[in-house]
């Protein structure tokens, strides 16, 4: 059915009862009264039940705000009211912002709480032909004690443009306008029918319209939810817990030019035990949930991709029927004898979803997974040894087609083993071995990319506090990694990685205002390419080595200034390997020759409590040598300049005026740097009003 | 007290040996890859070595063309990758691109390339002037990537064309990818229709 525009608005004006809609929300208050009465008494039960729930709505700064400055609650239904009006502009490398905010929180009677939120952005990039415009607006009302169930409801308001214009000139308005009202209620763990229970319902009405590309999307649609969940204690430590949860939505979508009524339901069940007993605590659950989803959507491909070019424009949308099956297993034990501990883990999770009318058809996955950590601890040391197993695959089977295109397997199997020993007083000892193997496996040979990655490492990590002031560190890790495709067609790759990595480090606070940090880095990697004896293949094996010392040291002459100097100085080589004797000893041709040193400085000052000045520069010396047939040698300079300050300050009593500004000039150069990002300012400066 | 002292210390150095070589056992039954085929002439699959930002980008071409998942792998940076979707993208998968990580590139980009599809992919428009590397990172502004994704089961040709922002960063001795920024969709040449950035082919495969 194909509607005109105009006539979505009187829709939109009709009564509550005839719009199809707003059924769910009013299912879902008519719930809400239902429940009222056993809730209520559950309530009178259990002092410790929840007051309010402001998760939804505003932010941590209107709770704060909301809960410091109002009147007792003293029998008036009006207890008090704040209004934070704030305004601002931002600036960075990529856009300017302004932006005005508003909120106001009202307190009411027995824990009630109203709550506004208005927001205008205005975005205008520099690096693009850009600018957005948003508008937000959100209502909460916070009901308290006034109602047996702990209740929200929220009113959301978004509005935004983004006019786009490519670097082929088109320019593209993408609009969205979405109206969401929503009813959220629950009451947590109260007795009843000799379970300990928890229950939630919720109702929403949502009413988005958006335009991209010129193409309408639109949709008007009411939804209504509940879930309950129980509990029944079989025996001391040993807990039987079920739940059931629902959820139907209703309305109609506009996709292009087709209108079409739109639906959802959906339902999960679940069913668990939970101990907590001698042998430790655990769990074994299993949940089961489905949906179907009727919508309007645009044609899409196999592979689930959006496909309408060159297809009539009254077949590029058509009428989907989406349906999701999924079903969850899974188990958990933590336990503890004497110095040992542990914990188990299993899991096996299957999830079928089809299209009733797209090429995708229906996708299926699953996934197994098993995981073990095994502890000891002995006095100074402790070990640990983990290790996991799993297997996950998906499967597809395109509309119409009579088999499965076979399953697409990943197999992974790790290893770790971690010693942590106190060698002396204040002297550490950390070793890690591991190991990982991952494997994509093609059933019936699909494709051509079956690939396994089989990485080894060891590490090991020493730590001493010397007396005084000094600490030093040693790091050394060695790593193994190989690379290996399976199939012919993409094998000639393979490879071989080793690394090595050395690193010596201290720190030194030689005094209360200055300390020294300094560490070396050494990595080597070579690589050796599995095939790089075959004259078909090109790749030949090399090495890369790298230096890489650092060094800072960080001042602190008085209360007022803190300043910073690094020094980076790395030297690195590449080489191939040329060739190997008789006796296997290989010689390698080096590439490549660089050294790059980068001096930083920061530098900041604080003048007045609340204002500061910041600056901060560095440079950066690049000389690098290209070896081969012709020697070419380049240097590159870049570096950098902010300057700025940073200023928060109050004023009045309660603190009623806020500044918060902060200001910096950047000015770089460099290769790398574009003529927008050689000189630009970085702010962000707002001003607030509490009354 | 000194015999008691090194009986501990042999029993502590017996159960480490002990764990090590139920280590060596354990990797050496369960962690053992596959033997590989050798190479088929004429499907050599050719990457440069990452030394420079321009050859680890170049990479991701070749990746594409062959579908051959590694190579696409191996530019990723291991130590920090940051995937941000221009608007569109974001507002047609909301939520999709909030925890984009590696993991995630890597599960997208191989479920892309074992969907049965052929790639054909141009990393970066003719006219962007690549900027010497120098130092350790290095930044790419609006370079404009064009991949053309044609299914093996339908025939459908989806083309993905866009505007980025690429941040590369050297690690130990190679040059890695560990910002990418979809600013926007470019348009056709052909056509002229507005195209999609790849943040709507990632969304598509993350999504569902």
């Amino acid at each position: 059915m194909r509607v005109a525009a105009s006539k979505r608005n009187n829709h939109f004006l009709c009564g509550l009862c005839r719009v199809s809609p707003w059924r769910p929300l009013a299912t879902g208050l008519f719930l809400l009264l239902a429940l009222a009465p056993v809730a209520t008494r559950a309530q009178d039960d259990s002092e410790s039940a929840p007051v309010d729930s402001t998760a939804t709505g505003l932010g941590a700064a209107l709770s704060q705000a909301a809960a410091s400055g109002f009147a007792a609650d003293n029998g008036a239904f009006f207890l008090g009211m704040t209004q934070e009006p704030k305004a601002g502009i931002k600036a960075n490398v990529q856009k300017y912002t302004w932006f005005g905010e508003w909120n106001t929180v009202a307190q009411l009677h027995a824990g009630a709480q109203a709550q506004s939120h208005l927001e205008w952005y205005w975005d205008q990039f520099r690096k693009q032909e850009k600018n957005v415009e948003s508008r937000k607006g959100t209502l909460s009302y916070g009901f308290g004690k006034q109602l047996p169930l702990v209740t929200t409801i929220d009113g959301n308001w978004n509005w935004s443009e983004d006019r786009t214009t490519n670097t082929a000139g088109y320019a593209n308005l993408y609009k969205m306008d979405n109206k969401l009202v929503n009813l959220s209620s629950s009451q947590q763990k109260f007795q009843g029918l000799g379970l300990m229970n928890s229950v939630r319902l919720g109702a929403n009405f949502n009413d988005q319209a958006g335009l991209n590309q010129n193409q309408r999307s639109e949709f008007r649609e009411g939804t209504a939810q509940g879930g309950v969940q129980s509990g029944w204690a079989l025996a001391p430590g040993l807990i039987l817990a079920g739940r059931l949860a629902g959820t139907a939505t209703g309305g109609t979508r506009l996709l292009a030019a087709l209108s079409s009524p739109s639906s959802a339901h959906g339902d999960s069940i679940g069913v668990g035990v939970y101990f907590n007993r001698g042998i430790g605590t655990g769990h074994v659950a299993m949940t089961r949930s489905s949906f179907a989803k009727k919508y309007l959507e645009f044609r899409r491909n196999a592979n689930g991709l959006v496909d309408t070019v060159g297809i009539d424009e009254p077949d590029k949308v058509l009428t989907e029927l989406e349906t999701h099956d999924a079903l969850t297993f899974d188990v958990a034990h933590k336990f503890k004898l004497g110095r040992f501990g542990g914990e188990i883990k299993g899991g096996h999770t299957t999830d079928d979803l089809a299209y009733a009318t797209g090429l995708a058809g229906l996708k299926q996955r699953a996934q197994d997974s098993a995981d073990m950590t095994l502890t000891y601890n002995a006095g100074r040391d402790s070990l640990v040894a983990f290790g996991t197993v799993g297997e996950s695959w998906d499967d597809q089977r395109i509309k119409a087609a009579t088999s499965s295109r076979g399953r697409q397997l990943v197999r992974r199997r790790e290893f770790q083993f971690n010693w942590y020993r106190r060698l002396f007083k204040a002297t550490r000892l950390n070793l890690q071995y591991h190991e990982d193997l991952t494997q994509d496996v093609a059933e019936n040979r699909f494709n051509e990319n079956d690939k396994d990655r089989l990485q080894a490492d060891f590490a090991g990590k020493l730590e001493r506090a010397w007396a005084g002031r000094f600490r030093t560190s040693m790091v050394f890790s060695y790593r193994q990694t190989r690379d290996i495709s399976i199939r012919g067609s993409s094998s000639s790759n393979n490879n071989i990685k080793e690394s090595y990595e050395l690193v010596p480090g201290f720190s030194w606070n030689l005094a209360p205002w200055i300390t020294i940090d300094q560490n070396y880095r050494v990595y080597i990697q070579y690589t050796d390419y599995l095939y790089s004896y075959l004259p078909s293949v090109t790749r030949k094996d090399d090495y890369n080595k790298r230096g890489d010392l650092v060094t800072k040291v960080m001042l602190v002459p008085n209360e007022r200034l803190r300043v910073t100097v690094r020094h980076d100085s790395n030297r690195r080589f590449n080489a191939t390997k040329s060739v190997e004797d008789a006796a296997g000893s290989a010689f390698y041709n080096r590439d490549l020759e660089q050294d790059i040193s980068k001096i930083r400085l920061d530098l900041a000052y604080t003048v007045t409590p609340g204002v500061s000045l910041e600056c901060g520069t560095y440079r950066t010396r690049d000389d690098k040598t290209s070896l081969g047939r012709t020697t070419t040698k380049t240097r590159t300079d870049s570096g950098e300049i902010v300057v700025g300050t940073r200023v928060d300050r109050t004023w009045g009593a309660q603190r009623d005026f806020e500044v918060s500004a902060m200001v910096k000039k950047i000015s770089a150069y460099g290769p790398s740097v574009t003529a927008s990002s050689a000189d630009f300012w970085e702010a962000d400066v707002w001003l607030k009003w509490l009354f | 007290m000194a015999q008691v002292a090194v009986l501990s210390r042999v029993r502590l150095a017996a159960q480490v040996a002990a764990a090590l070589l139920a280590c060596a056992v354990v990797g050496g039954c369960l962690l053992t890859p596959r033997e590989a085929e050798p190479p088929e002439t004429g499907n050599i699959v050719r990457y440069l070595e990452q030394i420079a930002p321009v050859n680890t980008w170049d990479n991701l071409e070749t990746s594409a063309n062959a579908t051959h998942a590694p190579g696409w792998e191996a530019a990723i940076s291991s130590m920090s990758f940051l995937y941000e979707p221009d608007s569109a993208a974001d507002n047609q998968f909301p939520g999709v691109f909030a925890t984009w990580n590696r993991d995630k590139e890597l599960a997208f980009i191989n479920a892309l390339y074992n969907s049965k599809v052929t790639i054909v992919a141009q990393m970066r428009n003719p006219e962007f002037v690549v900027p010497p590397s120098s130092g350790s990172e290095s930044l790419w502004e609006n370079v404009i990537y064009d991949v053309i994704v044609t299914s093996k089961v339908d025939a459908s040709r989806v083309r993905y064309r866009g505007l980025a922002d690429i941040k590369f960063t050297l690690e130990g001795n190679f040059w890695y990818i560990s910002e990418w920024r979809d600013r926007q969709g470019e348009s056709d040449p052909d056509s002229g229709q507005l195209l999609s950035t790849l943040g709507v082919l990632r969304g598509s495969f993350a999504s569902k």
